[in-house]
């Protein structure tokens, strides 16, 4: 059952949803385009904070599902000629699939050996798909129609970011939310207490898996071409991480800050070609330290800093 | 079906190349078991290694296996400052804060590295480097041989150091229960530290043996931080024997798989054995079962 | 209380965010052209000499007094971004140069990956772009380009001046071949499905065709089995560690055939160079090289090296080329209108410092290839004869 403060979420982010739907209207290319990315990295990052903010699942292995979710995508789309809307859809059920099959060995696995195995899964995957040519190998597969133009391109982002924004809102706002905490805090009590918690956390792992596949599926029909390099590299998983702990880990605005700041961070360091991965890499560290709940963190103990000096 | 001399040289160099491999997991082994980080910088200490190695020749002319105690050291001075500012102040917070942390570290060098020493491949040349040993029908890499020597001598060296020393005491209580140990008096930032700046010792000793072996670049730590990790896996975190069984079997596996299916599964096989024995044996093939 | 602290976080954000994506632009009286290219990630190399190459042409037209646009003299600017080798960078950053920067053409990338990745977002937003750094047949197996322009050589061309090369010149092997191929498209072209053609057209026996990933460190049961099976002739395609590492393994495992061919990873100077010794003898295809006849080619390198000390390669040449085509198409069009500079770029039709170049109805424009010989550090043409730079040195020492 929906709190108040969880209703008034949902209506924030459906009034956001129609406000932004008419951006195409008003808004240049540009912005469209950085609205894209951070509605594709949001929904990343959505995803993966519901694994480790809630259920305590330290993932790197976002790519994995990213990828999937663009081979299906371009697999459909080329073979069967089916509508965008029902190739994601596919997608979504691709990725909760393999999430579903990978459950019972990666649910094994605590902690620290979590994080390293969906490491190893992303790395045999994206192996996988160099070495088979049935799936094009290194050279990759082309979308062979057009892809759609920017605006719908960004409703589209727009929907996924949405889905996974009201995932996490139903989660994080229901009875769900405490089960989540309680199998991350201590899964043995949890299960004392008549959680289960193998299942909840494959309910989190599948509709997060499902949430990345759309992603990626959306992603690559905008590239038009995709290759295992691309869609499977480690990239993503270290980019949504970055995000979220820029962010903050655990927070519900997290997500949303923390991939606003990398897109604009990027787009910022762009002009310095040369040496923008290491500033970025200094950037991170010092965020890392002076902000352990992200920016997000800081900006909320500052605001409670000036609350309590105000007047009574 | 390939012939004897093919099978027994691509096996027993497999098993040589595992003996090497598993120096540069060495570190990262030590580094997950003490602090339990996933030290992601771990391939590009190996590449400061190489670089070290490179250009200890480069300005000395003295072979780079003589001056891997040298080598040793610098990356092992490189880790303490790292440590110290960038991971001690982390060490309250969850898993993510020091593994990104070591994630930007990694960015930063290969960054650095392009900018130093430019984005070109290099390679320390030897003469032993490469040239082939004839038993019979078997033909192995003379550089295999002397990689796969000084790689067990190190790890035994290492073993013995955690085993009988007070200082390997204290890690191992450190990476068993770091809050009993603390209670107990052991200055665990102070064990912390140094496994870290052996962790980055040991890679970088690896790190100037591959770089004899193979070649290296800016972006090649990447591809070995993830075998460092299957080995670490196969072997038990934290466990210096483990280790170099896990990459002995590794080397051994790699090479049936490279046998059998082609070169290019060699790492395939690898991961996908990482996997099987995550799932089934997390503690690596020799812990003993948990009671 | 709740919705303030809300609106407030967001707001900051957005702030942020407005400012940072605000910078850039450039001034109204410059032509703005842009380039993303890997300067870091695995490709690094390539982008360092597409870098330097991008903007010595761009810095030579500039230094000339700039172009002249409706009777004014602009001076033209370039915007390098960094994709990182990696095609999801290259679209956002092709996006973000045409969006943001308002670039009116482009230069592409490196490797067919990327540039594929930055020239469908060009063709889209309908701006040129020029790119060398893509085998011909595999940019024209992506689509019908309206807005992309590509000069590099053709892959069965590069296939074939192998075998030519070694009927040429007469060498004597037991005709014994063995193939080690990348799996990347032109690996897979070249020594997927052309090698095996030809070898049997020029009646060799092709005894081993092996297949790696381009990122691949091992080479030992390849090398195994073709040393078993006693191949005269090995023919490689890779990339240069690979290369490099290929070499290096060979000799360690104690295999030196008479006969040694890599394509792409043997030609930069950083492999023989690596390599010392170990490089002589060894064949590559090349479409450049100082000694050609051509415009500025004999200081293009030693300029290079010079300017940046680092070591050169052939890809210096074609990119200096491909933004001396672009800004010779501007200049020609007298406008930044890019309707009239792709309609320029399709009268191209001068020699530059890789030799003639002119496109076809497919947007392409060839460039031969010679057969190089590493040599005691230096490259020697040894084919065609007509064009040979040096003797050949048959057996590989």
């Amino acid at each position: 059952m929906k709190t108040h403060s969880g209703l008034a979420e949902v209506g924030v982010l459906c009034g956001a949803f129609v406000l932004l739907w008419f951006a195409p209207v008003i808004a240049d290319d540009y912005a469209l385009q950085i609205a894209f990315r951070v509605l594709i990295y949001l929904s990343l990052a959505e995803s993966w904070n519901l694994l480790a903010g809630s259920a305590g699942l330290v993932s790197l292995g976002t790519s994995c599902f990213v990828g999937l979710g663009a081979y299906v995508a371009f697999g459909l789309l080329n073979s069967l000629d089916m509508p965008l809307p029902l190739v994601l859809v596919c997608c979504a059920l691709a990725g909760g699939a393999l999430a579903a099959l990978v459950s019972p060995a990666l649910f094994r696995l605590r902690g620290l050996y979590f994080t390293v195995g969906t490491l190893a899964l992303a790395e045999l995957l994206r192996l996988t798909m160099v070495n088979v040519s049935a799936f094009g190998g290194a050279s990759g597969i082309f979308l062979r129609q057009d892809p759609p133009p920017l605006p719908e391109l960004f409703h589209y982002a727009l929907v996924v970011a949405l889905i996974a924004s009201l995932s996490i809102t139903a989660c994080a706002r229901t009875r769900v939310s405490v089960i989540l905490r309680a199998v991350r805090d201590d899964e043995d009590a949890a299960a004392q207490m008549g959680v289960r918690p193998y299942r909840v956390k494959l309910g989190a792992f599948v509709l997060a898996s499902a949430l990345c596949a759309i992603a990626g599926g959306v992603q690559a029909t905008k590239l038009g071409a995709i290759e295992p390099y691309g869609m499977f590299g480690l990239q993503w998983s270290i980019d949504v991480l970055a995000m979220v702990i820029i962010g903050g880990v655990g927070l519900r605005l997290g997500p949303l800050v923390g991939a606003l700041l990398v897109v604009a961070l990027g787009e910022a360091l762009a002009d310095y070609p040369e040496a923008h991965i290491a500033i970025a890499g200094v950037i991170l560290i010092v965020l890392i330290r002076f902000a352990p709940r992200g920016v997000v963190g800081v900006v909320a103990s500052l605001s409670s800093m000036m609350r309590r000096r105000a007047p009574a | 079906m390939p012939e004897i001399g093919i099978v027994l040289s691509t096996v027993v160099s497999g098993v040589l190349l595992g003996g090497m491999l598993a120096l540069t997991a060495l570190g990262l082994s030590i580094v997950l078991g003490v602090m339990r980080l996933v030290n992601l910088a771990h391939g590009d200490f190996l590449v400061v290694g190489a670089y070290a190695g490179f250009f200890f020749l480069k300005f000395t002319g003295v072979d780079p296996l003589v001056g891997l105690p040298v080598i040793a050291l610098l990356l092992a001075a490189l880790a303490v400052p790292l440590y110290h500012f960038l991971l001690a102040p982390l060490s309250t917070r969850g898993p993510e804060a020091q593994m990104m942390t070591m994630f930007a570290v990694s960015i930063i060098l290969e960054n650095v590295f392009v900018l130093a020493f430019s984005a070109d491949t290099r390679t320390i040349e030897r003469d032993y480097a490469t040239l082939p040993l004839t038993f019979g029908s078997m033909t192995v890499p003379l550089i295999y041989v002397i990689g796969f020597s000084i790689a067990v001598a190190l790890i035994l060296m290492v073993h013995w150091l955690i085993s009988r020393s007070g200082f390997g005491r204290d890690l191992r209580a450190s990476s068993a229960d770091a809050q009993a140990a603390e209670m107990l008096g052991v200055d665990v930032k102070r064990v912390q530290m140094l496994s870290f700046a052996l962790g980055a010792a040991c890679a970088g000793v690896g790190g100037t043996l591959i770089g004899a072996a193979f070649q290296f670049g800016p972006s090649s730590g990447g591809a070995y931080l993830l075998n460092s990790l299957a080995i670490v896996v196969l072997g038990g975190l934290g466990n210096v024997l483990g280790t170099l069984a896990g990459g002995l079997a590794l080397g051994f596996l790699q090479s049936i798989g490279g046998l059998v299916l082609g070169d290019g599964y060699r790492d395939l096989v690898g991961m996908a054995l990482f996997l099987l024995v995550l799932a089934f044996r997390p503690d690596g093939f020799l812990a003993r079962a948990r009671s | 209380m709740r919705n303030y602290k809300v609106r407030l976080k967001v707001g900051a954000a957005v702030t942020v965010a407005s400012i940072a994506l605000g910078l850039g632009g450039a001034r109204a009286d410059e032509i703005v052209i842009g380039a993303s290219i890997p300067l870091s990630g695995p490709l690094a190399g390539f982008g360092s000499f597409e870098q330097w190459g991008y903007k010595r042409a761009v810095d030579e037209v500039n230094k000339a007094g700039g172009i002249s646009i409706g009777g004014t003299k602009q001076m033209v600017k370039l915007i390098i971004r960094d994709d990182k080798t990696d095609p999801n960078a290259t679209a956002s950053n092709t996006e973000s140069l045409i969006s943001r920067d308002k670039v009116v053409a482009m230069l592409g990338s490196c490797t067919p990956a990327l540039v594929n990745a930055g020239a469908l977002v060009a063709e889209r937003a309908k701006k040129p772009i020029v790119t060398a750094c893509d085998p011909l047949e595999i940019f024209k197996s992506v689509r019908k380009w309206n807005y992309a322009w590509d000069l590099f050589f053709s892959v069965p061309e590069l296939a074939a001046a192998q075998f030519k090369a070694l009927t040429d010149l007469g060498v004597q092997t037991n005709k014994k071949v063995a193939i080690w191929h990348d799996n990347g498209p032109d690996g897979q072209a070249v020594g997927g499905a052309i090698w095996p053609a030809l070898a049997k057209e020029f009646g060799y026996e092709v005894v081993q065709n092996a297949e790696f990933p381009v990122d691949n460190t091992q080479f030992t049961s390849i090398i195994a089995e073709a040393k078993s099976k006693g191949a005269d002739v090995v023919l490689g395609d890779a990339i240069t560690p690979q290369a490099i590492a290929i070499r290096k393994q060979m000799a360690a495992a104690g295999y030196t055939p008479k006969v040694l061919n890599i394509e792409k990873g043997a030609e930069p100077v950083q492999f023989a160079e690596a390599l010392g010794k170990l490089s002589d003898g060894i064949m590559v295809g090349g479409y450049w090289d100082p000694s050609f006849p051509y415009p500025g080619a004999a200081d293009l390198a030693k300029a290079f090296e010079s300017e940046t000390k680092l070591t050169s390669s052939q890809h210096i040449a074609d990119s200096y080329a491909a933004a001396q085509i672009l800004l010779d198409a501007i200049a020609v069009a007298g406008s930044t209108d890019p309707e009239k500079i792709n309609a320029a770029i399709a009268k191209t039709d001068k020699t530059y410092v890789v030799g003639p170049v002119k496109f076809d109805a497919e947007h392409t424009s060839k460039l031969p290839i010679v057969s190089l010989q590493w040599q005691s550090g230096k490259t020697v043409i040894v084919w065609p004869k007509a064009s040979a730079t040096g003797h050949f040195l048959f057996p590989m020492p």
